[in-house]
């Protein structure tokens, strides 16, 4: 029997230092040379669920709140919920262990697998973004957190800003699985100038706790 | 040549030395220097030569209005050396030169003007006809600028960058910097883009009193330091605008500095409201030889020197029409400038203190006086003046002419974005009329010179632009536009365009070695707007973008046919405003494809990719592109395919069927659990657009398959067309979701046993029918039995991260029946000769589904579904003009003809869709849309190929499918 493991869309030139075995996945915690940031931090296995129904309002998947503009965000208990239109929505599992499951009720795909889903933090980050989009991810008129579905790098993608804070600065970032070594190839490429570099889910974690 | 190094407007560093070779010498300029600037600073006075005449050409502007010092630059031609930074070990040649600049063998062209009048291409060497391909070449051979190879690769690093603003103020200068720190105050967000690698403007060089003696260069300094203290002001310098559109979008593009991690940068950016400062250009002044080496306009000349640090010439002659010209003459002058002369087109109206300075020094000013000729075989020796009126002529030695008839606005930005210009009077300006909306104008574009004036005028267009954007009130704006009512306004501008002079050699447009003569010839013809002469001339039509042109044209046309002044327009700009690298626009260019989960894999067992739509393929797996081995180990045994990049998607809900049933054709209400329902969607023509599979997951749950190519639209599709139903559906795209993996032929059953434990037999698992398991009680599956190939054949979609796993489990379950790859290629020379259509391949836009024979599908029993497509589905199906499907063999076994090769009699009946020499069959087999007389079997069919001439081949129309016709393999 072949041993049965899960591959990520994303593949860094970099060196993990610390794995952890996850569901199958074969998570990065650490690596090697990850620098003083920007961060591109690979949650292709962080669960993502697709979640449509004709009366959101009535509906609170994983008991949150849906947020009520479309575009609009929430994070509460480790789910990022987004509200992409008038009957959908996407939640990010983003923090805990990985293994939520799909729950028992009408309206949800996963789609974890649909698409790679990485994470860009540090001060930078908008720097780097304006050199792949046209998105205004510093408009004033809109409050972290926030959706965006729109071309980066020219691909269509969902991208929640959740801080634009310095340091703290980071967005969350998924598009079609296929793109990954494309997608992960013009970020690279496009951070080189700010020193941007792959890092592990333990940058993420304490990211993600400090908002 | 001794360089300044005490004055502070330098921008030049004399202790820092840049060696650079022109004409295989190595020379040296320093840094700061622009190529231009370096090799004047070496002696060099001649450039280049002229697109036409092979005139000598030389520095002019500063600014690369003109194609004057276009140099091939590291081996990139057309680089405009005026405004390019020089770099360590640059390698400068000169072009469109036969021998070399200063000894061009072609110089004798420029006797021949005679010869080339106005449009002389469109006119002469055309008859007889044979002789233009020959004369053509030889033009061909003689004029044009650089040259380039085709196998050219452009050294660099070409970035792009997408901003968004509140502001944009295009122009650096003091109006602009003011309109941006007035915006910025606000609390706005504003970007500041300036063509020159400073802020400054035309302050930024000139000693002039600004208030309170604080010089015009001081005052520079001031603003650019408040600028860079406001933090929401993000300035970009180097950064010239190419284009304005629509609801505020600039294009432009920067050239970094050497810190940079980019040479160059196409820059995108939206703003709410837009502020124009760009200032002003001067307007060249026409006169016989006004384009020699060593005649330069008053800006170039101060610039050089201020800027620098080298002065222009030793003996100067001035001829000039504004305050500028004398205040440049002063300057020079007191920086060791001899001058000869200063003729000042005005009779008066010079500022008074300029002309007591100039009586102080005792240099010698002709009012109503005007260069008419410059001297001197290659540079300017000897300038000839004379009165406006050409009554009375002097001449006077020197080796600089600083030339300039007056200034005129750049109002490129503004044209652009579909502004109107309006000639005005009082400052022969066209100055902005109509204003393109949350656009506004600032400074010297709109006639202003005075220092306070121009502030003042940034100001209130930087409180404007605020308005725009929600920021700002009316009472500010009225007090900033009383502020600059109180100041002195538009001054006013000389009328002269041209010297009194014939125009044989007085040049309007140095790009287009284009003069006053040709402009007459031109309206002689009956050219007689600007916009027409300029075609038939060419006129403004050179790389400098009509730079030196400019308004000069229309205004000269103007005089020249006695027209009104109301009627003067001037000619169309259109982006981009200012030439650079196509590189520039293609920018980092990342290829975004999207690849499979079994990508690397593939590549590993030497699959050969392609980019098919937007995925990378595997579509060969050996260099022998006819795939035969892969084709037989289908037919013969098992093979592999990636098919991930088919559409899959998941709809659900309680009015899902109903969607179906709108978009497919069949009754959808049928789908079985465990059975699956193979459908086509059409368009509203009852043309066909996809088909697929669809597989009941549970209640009111599908999962379906759409081809590769609609996979990106399926989910509007749907959408699109329930859009008024209010059905409470959902719809998942799960392309990317799931891998396929398709093991076909004879032994896939045995291969795949070897992985699953369910029972695989034909019974348990038959033809057409679909299972959901879990391979080692992990990986979910979703299998199904097709036949696209004509083989017993397994379609299993996996997960997408389990991909690789589930792959390598079949690779090593297959290792002992050798299983082999089969790419996308293969695949389409297998279904083909099944007669398995490929929607794209055995279709296009007007292929409806009775065309390619899939009316089966077709299930006229459900109206109540308004199935698309259905309306015109019933009224083709009487129609017997459309085209049919049909198969082919050819005749005496010949070879297969190519795709789309076209099927002929005395007309054109149809095309070739697929077909291939079929190592199954032995023979050359295809499918080709015919029209319906020739669709019987038995019909011979006459093939024309490309190129074939009379050659064609023939084929004879036969029963499909072609292989295995009773599908007794598929279903084994």
């Amino acid at each position: 029997m072949k041993d049965i493991q899960r591959v990520s869309p994303v593949v860094f030139k970099a060196t993990p230092l610390k794995t952890e075995k996850r569901n199958n996945w074969e998570v990065v915690m650490e690596y090697s040379g990850e620098g003083e940031g920007p961060y591109l931090v690979d949650l292709s296995h962080k669960p993502r669920f697709d979640f449509q129904d004709a009366d959101l309002a009535a509906r609170k998947p994983f008991g949150i709140r849906i947020p009520e503009i479309y575009g609009g965000s929430a994070l509460e208990n480790g789910v990022l919920a987004n509200r992409m239109n008038r009957t959908q929505v996407s939640l990010y599992c983003i923090d805990g262990q990985d293994n939520t499951v799909i729950p028992d009720e009408p309206g949800f795909t996963d789609v974890t697998e649909s698409t790679m889903f990485v994470a860009l933090i540090g001060k930078e980050v908008f720097s780097i973004c304006e050199k792949l989009t046209a998105l205004d991810f510093l408009d004033p008129q809109r409050k972290t957190p926030f959706l965006f579905q729109g071309p980066f790098s020219h691909v269509p993608c969902q991208m929640v800003t959740l801080s634009r804070d310095g340091d703290s600065s980071g967005i969350v970032l998924t598009c079609s699985r296929g793109y990954g070594r494309d997608m992960i190839h013009a970020v690279i490429n496009a951070g080189e100038e700010f020193n941007l570099k792959p890092a592990g889910e333990n940058r993420f974690t304490k990211w993600i706790k400090s908002l | 040549m001794n360089r300044f190094n005490h004055l502070p407007t330098l921008k030049i560093d004399t202790t820092q030395k840049i060696s650079f070779i022109h004409k295989r010498k190595k020379i040296y300029g320093v840094k700061g220097d622009t190529i231009a600037t370096a090799l004047f600073s070496n002696g060099i006075r001649i450039f280049g030569r002229s697109l036409k005449y092979h005139r000598p050409r030389g520095l002019y502007s500063l600014d690369g209005e003109s194609s004057n010092t276009l140099m091939e630059v590291d081996g990139i031609p057309n680089v405009r050396c005026e405004n390019t930074l020089l770099k360590e070990g640059m390698v400068i040649k000169e072009q469109n030169v036969k021998g070399s600049a200063e000894n061009d063998i072609l110089g004798f062209l420029d006797k021949l003007d005679w010869m080339m009048p106005a449009g002389f291409y469109y006119t002469v060497m055309h008859k007889p006809a044979k002789l233009w391909p020959i004369a053509m070449k030889q033009i061909r051979k003689a004029a044009g600028l650089g040259e380039i190879s085709p196998e050219f690769k452009m050294p660099g690093k070409f970035d792009e960058i997408f901003l968004n603003t509140d502001v944009c103020v295009i122009g650096g200068g003091p109006a602009g910097m003011m309109a941006a720190v007035s915006a910025a105050k606000k609390g706005l967000r504003v970007i500041l883009m300036e063509s020159r690698p400073w802020l400054g403007g035309c302050f930024e060089f000139r000693s002039k009193e600004h208030q309170n003696r604080l010089s015009l260069h001081e005052r520079a300094a001031q603003l650019s330091k408040e600028v860079e203290s406001l933090k929401n002001i993000r300035v970009f310098t180097h950064a010239s605008v190419v284009g304005t559109y629509n609801n505020n979008l600039v294009t432009g593009f920067q050239i970094g500095k050497e810190k940079d991690a980019f040479d160059e940068r196409y820059i995108e950016l939206r703003a709410k409201s837009v502020v124009v400062a760009t200032g002003c250009t001067e307007r060249p002044l026409i006169f016989d030889n006004n384009e020699r080496p060593g005649v330069m306009q008053a800006g170039c000349a101060l610039r050089l020197a201020k800027t620098y640090g080298q002065l222009p010439g030793k003996k100067a002659v001035f001829s000039i029409g504004h305050d500028f010209g004398l205040e440049t003459a002063l300057e020079l002058h007191d920086l060791g400038l001899s001058i000869a002369c200063i003729a000042d087109i005005r009779d008066d109206g010079q500022d008074p203190a300029l002309l007591k300075k100039i009586a102080d020094k005792n240099i010698l000013l002709l009012k109503g006086w005007v260069a008419v000729k410059a001297h001197g075989r290659k540079v300017v020796k000897q300038v000839s003046l004379s009165t406006i009126d050409g009554s009375v002529t002097r001449k006077f030695s020197c080796d600089l002419l600083v030339a300039s008839a007056g200034m005129t606005p750049v109002t490129g930005p503004i044209t652009v974005a579909q502004g109107k210009l309006k000639y005005d009077n009082h400052t022969g300006f066209f100055l902005p009329d109509a204003m393109p909306e949350k656009m506004h104008a600032a400074g010297r574009i709109i006639g202003l010179d005075d220092p306070l004036s121009i502030e003042a005028s940034g100001k209130l267009a930087g409180l404007k632009a605020a308005f725009d954007c929600e920021n700002g009130s009316i009472q500010e704006i009225g007090q900033a536009k009383k502020d600059l009512e109180n100041l002195p306004g538009p001054v006013r501008g000389t009328k002269l365009v041209t010297a009194p002079v014939k125009g044989r050699k007085s040049f309007i447009c140095f790009d287009e070695d284009a003069t006053l003569k040709n402009i007459k010839q031109a309206i002689a013809k009956g050219f007689d707007v600007p916009e027409l002469i300029k075609r038939f001339t060419a006129t403004g039509l050179g790389p400098g973008q009509g730079g030196i042109p400019g308004h000069n044209l229309p205004l000269y046309v103007a005089k020249y046919q006695a027209l009104p002044d109301i009627s003067i327009k001037p000619t169309n700009v259109r982006p981009p405003l200012v030439p650079t690298l196509i590189s520039t626009y293609a920018g980092a260019g990342h290829q975004m494809l999207k690849i499979t989960p079994m990508d690397e894999m593939q590549r590993k067992d030497g699959g050969v990719f392609r980019n098919i739509g937007v995925w990378q393929r595997a579509r060969y797996f050996s260099n022998d592109f006819s795939c035969k081995n892969e084709i037989e180990n289908v037919r013969t045994n098992v093979g592999m395919l990636d098919g991930s990049t088919l559409g899959k998607f998941r709809i659900f809900g309680p009015d899902a069927v109903k969607a179906l049933q709108r978009v497919y054709v069949s009754d959808m209400s049928k789908v079985k659990e465990g059975r699956i329902k193979y459908s086509a969607m059409c368009t509203d023509d009852g043309c066909v657009i996809d088909d697929g599979v669809v597989v009941k997951q549970g209640e009111n749950d599908f999962y379906f398959t759409t081809s590769t190519a609609r996979a990106g639209q399926t989910a509007e599709w749907i959408r699109y067309h329930t859009r008024y139903d209010g059905w409470n559906f959902a719809i998942v795209n799960l392309t990317d979701a799931m891998g396929v993996i398709n093991i076909s032929g004879p032994n896939a059953r045995k291969v795949l046993q070897k992985v699953l434990d369910i029972d695989l037999s034909n019974e348990a698992f038959g033809f057409s029918e679909y299972k959901e398991f879990k391979i080692q009680d992990t990986v979910p599956v979703k299998a199904m039995r097709l036949g696209f190939m004509g083989e017993l054949s397994y379609e299993l979609h996996v997960p997408s991260s389990y991909m690789k796993s589930v792959w390598l489990m079949i690779k090593e379950a297959g290792r002992e029946f050798n299983i082999q790859n089969f790419g996308v290629e293969a695949q389409n020379v297998l279904r083909m000769e099944k007669c398995h259509i490929i929607l794209g391949s055995e279709s296009e836009q007007r292929t409806n589904l009775l065309d390619v024979g899939l009316g089966f599908l077709w299930d006229r029993n459900k109206p109540e579904a308004k199935t698309v497509g259905a309306v015109a589905l019933r009224q083709a199906e009487k129609d017997q003009t459309r085209l049919k499907l049909v198969g082919f063999k050819m005749e005496n076994n010949t070879r297969a003809p190519r795709d789309g090769s076209l099927i002929v009699d005395t007309k054109v009946r149809g095309y070739v869709c697929t077909a291939r020499d079929s190592f199954s069959l032995k023979e050359a087999v295809g499918m080709a849309l015919v029209e319906a007389p020739l669709s019987k079997i038995g019909t011979r069919l006459e093939i024309f190929e490309d190129e074939c001439g009379n050659n064609r081949i023939y084929g004879m129309v036969t029963q499909m499918p072609f292989y295995d016709p009773d599908g007794k393999r598929m279903k084994m």
